[in-house]
């Protein structure tokens, strides 16, 4: 039991992460991006070619997967967000539905990349590393996991709470109108947002990589996945996306070993429905942030 | 002048609001446009800020520049500031860094020392400048918003009906800092619905109407003539109720 | 809406004989007509999230579901039980029908991407329960189906085609039936603007259940068709790309109508089996297509053929024609007696949390007299008409309109009984012609069914067809035929508003609520206003204005009411309102 916890919180710090960036994008721009996961999973892409091609340590790997991530951000706002925001908020949904597409077959179009999930090599050691505590066995890559986790997370409190430019960029979403009449370039601002948001993709995808693999189709379950997160800890909670990231991952485990590995997805849309109905605000949101 | 309307028409995409506005302000002046409901006040700010509306025709000048191919950000920038109708505060964030961000043009390295002048100049907040701008109450909010405003050292405070739903101490209050701003060579540009308070207060008033300059004289005059409370209230500008 | 619907009427027959000639002309040409026949089961489909998207703008990012229910059906009637074809048919259109009822209640509860991914989630449930079910063959479903017999026909191959394109095609007429007509109309003024197509009358939550229930009987009907031609039915085909690929078809033709969703359909197939060595080229190509459309033709492939019919609004509006008297007799009106209180408050208090914008208010209008309401900004004018329309829930107190108690009704519900109301930023259904605007007007009093809309019947073409004629009529008293075929969001200032009083008055309400008529007038149509509603009195009308522009309120009201912070604080004459010191205080202040 206290195994599949572990499990649960090592792929829910996958979750955890996409839907951090999904309320980021969704405070910031008020759309949905539907193709959170995508990002996730080009991320871990790209810290395998820095390290196969380049030979780059894991951490320069990290780095470097989420700068990329942070200018695939700013890309995405400028030339897909931004321009179909003229279509209204249905057009911008379907934009980032298309950019699904794109991003799902467009990545293995990509010489070394294929269709296929590959193993990024451990942070440290191998991927097999791993020690017992109490009966449980702990990998060394869960660990790096969840530090990671946590280190990721300061460094957005950081940014967000004690940053001037950080808090700049909470005015603009917070109130647009407001934040022009005090000089801030709204604009800059929503971009930022959305790069910081696809970094946190790219980080992501890079950490989890050594375990669930990097590639192959599995971005629309992580992006959906991701969603339940955020809706069952509170989409309008950067708090609850988090926690609420992190159950998901435990409640998939626990429903996993239950009902076995095919049940255990239409079980958690379930839940993802089930909250929609009984509590849209999530664990952690404000009642009314839904109907926008 | 610090600012100049010249003949300046405006609406929104069909609706002509403003017809051919002439209005200026002068530094250390407490001009005011007064009006019914509908007559073009907010319009007329927010063309000015440029936001929301478009510029038919006319012209506006800012401190000797052209401020119709100007932005909103830059004329901030510029020291002309507004603090709209709604206020449009950060309602999730505190105080502080409400008052902070009104420094966001300034180079901001005398900033500490600042936001303590606005604190001195506005006991309420200091005492909840940790709290969240949401929480505050209507009159606090109003002081926020111009707290706000004044951290960017501007050269127009353009108010927009900052008395709506306050407490006649606050509003009070209000007028004495805008003296205090008029002292010190800052133009304020006020639009307000209480009309005869206003009248007290500012130099010199327009009153729009329809969308034009019914009425532009000093305040004084304004306040002792039968005509404003014509155009309030129905009824012909040339015959008393 | 009408272009796209005469489009629309145009290019079905056209598609029509295409394919046919195609069927004939390349029967021997296997590859073709594989393509061909998927496209037509996809466009069955596509015609449904069509509906739903573009004319009713809910999406659906589920609609797989629908099919695989519809799939499943027949493939179960047809390898279980050796049951008919088309009964299975029936059995899984009627199923998911039910589903998509179910699954529009939830839907009513959620907007834009919330509304995505309550229905993304929904498709992935159906998929996965279809997994899971072992009865159904699990994982690998139903293989090998045998070939549905019509007769001595075998649905396969050109049989298949042909069957295929004759029940699109159906499909296709039928949608255009229920566009043409007044569930169409509903559908468009719940796209344009969903609150003020509640306020003349339709009943907007029980429309968009109906369009999400069609669509998914459609997308169950596309399934049930697929099941027989293909032969194969797998969970893992029928999921989220799936549903993305049916977003992919309609975004590509054109969202709302018929014919977009058919060329997206015919599009998407053929390329999916032309491209099919570049697999991944061609899907990254759609999803760039999809991306371009959005940005650049939201009108998709049908909106880039069809030449815009731009009538330029006149420059001048049509101020100075005063309304003159209908030429048919008023309708009946919906409510007991003439002389019936028309409108009723009683101790009606309004709070927005700790705010209280409406206080206490009680009054009961005349019939046959006009009432103004006003005050100061913020005074809670606004609120108070709401909240008489039913927009909102009273914190206390009731209102009677026409002696009924109507509080807590929703707003279609009051306007049923006859009352009619206008906005103060003139909410018209901008992407619909004026006329459109005004036959809707008159929603109420059309009464046809969704199934004589769907059936075509000659009882709702005549509905229809007296409809367009009272609008017509309509907009004759106004003086504003000459805009009856400009599309609303078009038309200049004065007239937007001329056409919002003639879209109120288009079902004759004997209670009629004006919220700022006069706002962003200038003199002469103010003067044209002031006569039109003097002559809507003097009809019998009773009505209530909130009015900034004093001149007209004294020069016409019989009674004014004077709200400030949500109390009334003066009602009676003009004369005596206008020199009431607690007035005069409201509006300019005191000078103390």
């Amino acid at each position: 039991m206290l195994q599949l916890i572990v499990a649960g919180l090592t792929v829910g710090s996958g979750y955890a992460l996409v839907a951090l960036g999904l309320h980021i994008i969704l405070r910031a721009t008020r759309v949905m991006n539907f193709a959170q996961g995508e990002f996730t999973v080009i991320g871990g892409l790209i810290a395998l070619t820095l390290m196969q091609t380049f030979h780059a340590t894991s951490l320069l790997a990290l780095i470097g997967a989420t700068l990329c991530g942070f200018v695939l951000g700013l890309a995405f706002e400028r030339f897909v967000l931004r321009p179909a925001g003229r279509a209204g908020e249905m057009g911008v949904t379907i934009a980032t539905v298309g950019t699904v597409f794109v991003l799902l077959y467009g990545h293995a179009l990509v010489p070394d990349w294929g269709s296929l999930p590959q193993p990024l090599p451990a942070f440290t050691g191998s991927v097999s590393d791993a020690f017992v505590v109490g009966g449980v066995t702990i990998q060394i890559q869960s660990l790096w996991i969840f530090v990671l986790l946590l280190v990721a997370l300061a460094a957005l409190y950081a940014f967000f709470e004690c940053t001037y430019y950080g808090k700049a960029i909470r005015a603009a979403a917070n109130n647009p109108l407001g934040a022009r009449l005090v000089g801030i370039d709204v604009t800059a601002a929503r971009a930022v947002s959305v790069g910081l948001a696809i970094a946190l993709a790219a980080y992501g995808g890079t950490i989890l990589g050594p375990i669930t693999l990097v590639g192959g189709a599995g971005g629309v379950a992580i992006a959906i996945k991701g969603f339940v997160g955020a809706i069952v800890g509170g989409l309008d909670s950067p708090v609850g996306c988090v926690v609420g990231g992190l159950l998901v991952g435990i409640v998939e485990k626990l429903l996993q070993s239950l009902l076995g590995a095919s049940s255990a997805d239409p079980a958690v849309y379930s839940l993802l429905l089930l909250m929609l109905l009984v509590r849209p605000q999530g664990l952690f949101g404000a009642r009314g942030a839904l109907r926008d | 002048m610090l600012l100049e309307v010249r003949d300046l028409s405006a609406g929104y995409g069909a609706l002509d609001v403003l017809r051919g506005i002439d209005l200026e302000v002068g530094a250390g002046e407490l001009v005011a446009v007064l009006g019914a409901n509908g007559a073009g006040k907010s319009t007329l700010l927010r063309a000015i800020s440029r936001y929301d509306v478009d510029v038919r025709a006319g012209s506006i000048t800012f401190d000797g520049g052209d401020a119709l191919r100007s932005t909103t950000e830059r004329l901030v920038r510029r020291g002309a500031l507004q603090v709209p109708e709604g206020r449009q505060l950060f309602s999730e964030l505190s105080v502080d860094d409400n008052l902070r961000l009104g420094a966001y043009v300034t180079d901001r390295r005398a900033l500490a020392s600042d936001l303590a002048a606005i604190y001195a100049r506005f006991p309420q907040l200091a005492a909840r400048r940790r709290q969240t701008a949401f929480a505050l109450s209507g009159g606090e909010q109003q002081m926020l918003a111009i707290g706000r405003a004044l951290m960017a050292k501007p050269k127009l405070l353009m108010l927009d009906e900052p008395s709506t739903g306050l407490a006649p101490q606050i509003v009070e209050q209000i007028f004495g800092i805008v003296a205090e701003l008029t002292r010190a060579g800052v133009a304020v540009l006020l639009v307000e619905q209480n009309a005869y308070l206003t009248l007290r207060h500012a130099d010199r008033a327009y009153v729009l109407e329809h969308g034009a300059v019914a009425l532009h004289d000093t305040a004084a005059r304004l306040a002792a003539d039968a005509r404003v409370q014509a155009i309030y209230l129905g009824g012909h500008p040339e015959s008393a109720p | 809406m009408i272009d796209r619907l005469r489009a629309d009427a145009r290019i079905l027959p056209v598609i029509a004989v295409i394919v046919a000639l195609c069927g004939v002309l390349f029967h021997g040409d296997a590859t073709f007509v594989q393509a061909a026949t998927y496209a037509a089961m996809w466009a069955i489909a596509a015609i449904g999230l069509s509906l739903l998207l573009g004319n009713v703008n809910q999406i659906s990012l589920g609609q797989a579901g629908f099919f695989a229910i519809g799939a499943y059906a027949v493939a179960y009637c047809m390898d279980d039980t050796s049951l008919p074809f088309w009964l299975g048919a029936i059995v899984g259109i009627a199923l998911a029908s039910l589903v998509g009822i179910a699954l529009g209640f939830i839907a009513l509860r959620f907007r834009g991407h919330y509304l995505a991914m309550a229905t993304l989630a929904f498709g992935l449930i159906v998929q996965g329960l279809f997994h899971q079910t072992a009865a159904l063959g699990g994982a690998s479903g139903f293989t090998d189906l045998p070939i549905a017999k019509f007769g001595p026909l075998g649905l396969s191959g050109s049989v298949g085609y042909a069957f295929a394109w004759l029940a699109a095609l159906l499909v296709g007429a039928l949608s255009l039936n229920l566009l043409r007509g007044r569930t169409g109309t509903a559908f468009e003024t719940i796209r344009n603007d969903e609150l003020a197509a509640e306020v003349i009358g339709v009943p907007t939550r029980r429309y968009k259940i109906v369009a999400f229930a069609y669509a998914g009987a459609l997308a169950g009907a596309a399934g049930a068709i697929y099941a027989p031609l293909v032969g194969v039915v797998v969970p893992d085909a029928l999921g989220v790309i799936l549903s993305i690929n049916f977003l992919l078809m309609v975004v590509l033709g054109g969202a709302g109508g018929v014919s977009g969703a058919i060329v997206g359909a015919i599009a998407i197939g053929f390329l999916d089996v032309a491209g099919h060595q570049f697999e991944n080229w061609r899907e990254v190509a759609y999803g760039l297509l999809v991306i371009a459309i959005v940005v650049v033709a939201p009108g998709g492939l049908i909106g880039l053929l069809r030449r815009p019919r731009r009538r330029a609004a006149p420059a001048r509006s049509s101020a100075g024609r005063a309304l003159t008297e209908p030429s048919r007799p008023a309708e009946p009106r919906a409510v007991a007696s003439p002389a019936a209180i028309p409108l009723e408050l009683r101790g009606v208090t309004k709070r927005f949390g700790g705010l209280v914008a409406v206080d206490d208010v009680s009054f009961a209008l005349a019939p046959g007299t006009l009432t103004s309401l006003i005050g100061p900004n913020g005074a809670g004018k606004t609120t108070l008409f709401n909240a008489i329309c039913g927009i909102g829930r009273l914190s206390a107190g009731t209102i009677r309109v026409g002696g009924i108690t109507v509080t807590g009704w929703q707003p279609h519900r009051i306007a049923t009984l006859g009352v009619g109301r206008t906005f103060q930023n003139a909410r018209l259904f901008g992407e619909m012609t004026v006329l459109e605007n005004v036959v809707a007007g008159a929603f109420r009093i059309e009464r046809t069914g969704f199934a004589s809309d769907l059936l075509g019947l000659p009882a709702a073409a005549r509905a229809r067809r007296d409809a367009i004629e009272r609008g017509r009529e309509t907009l004759a008293r106004l003086g504003l035929e000459h805009v009856a075929g400009t599309y609303a969001k078009e038309l200049a200032f004065g007239d937007r508003r001329r056409v919002e009083l003639a879209r109120a008055i288009a079902a004759e309400p004997w209670l009629l609520l004006l919220d700022e008529p006069a706002a962003g007038l200038n003199a002469q149509e103010r003067e044209t206003l002031q006569r039109d509603l003097l002559a809507l009195r003097d009809r019998g009308v009773t009505l209530l204005l909130i009015e900034h522009d004093m001149r007209l309120v004294m020069a016409i009201s019989e009674r004014v009411t004077v709200l400030d912070f949500g109390r009334t604080i003066a009602d009676g004459a003009p004369g005596a309102v206008r020199s009431d010191p607690h007035v005069v205080a409201a509006y300019l202040g005191t000078a103390s």
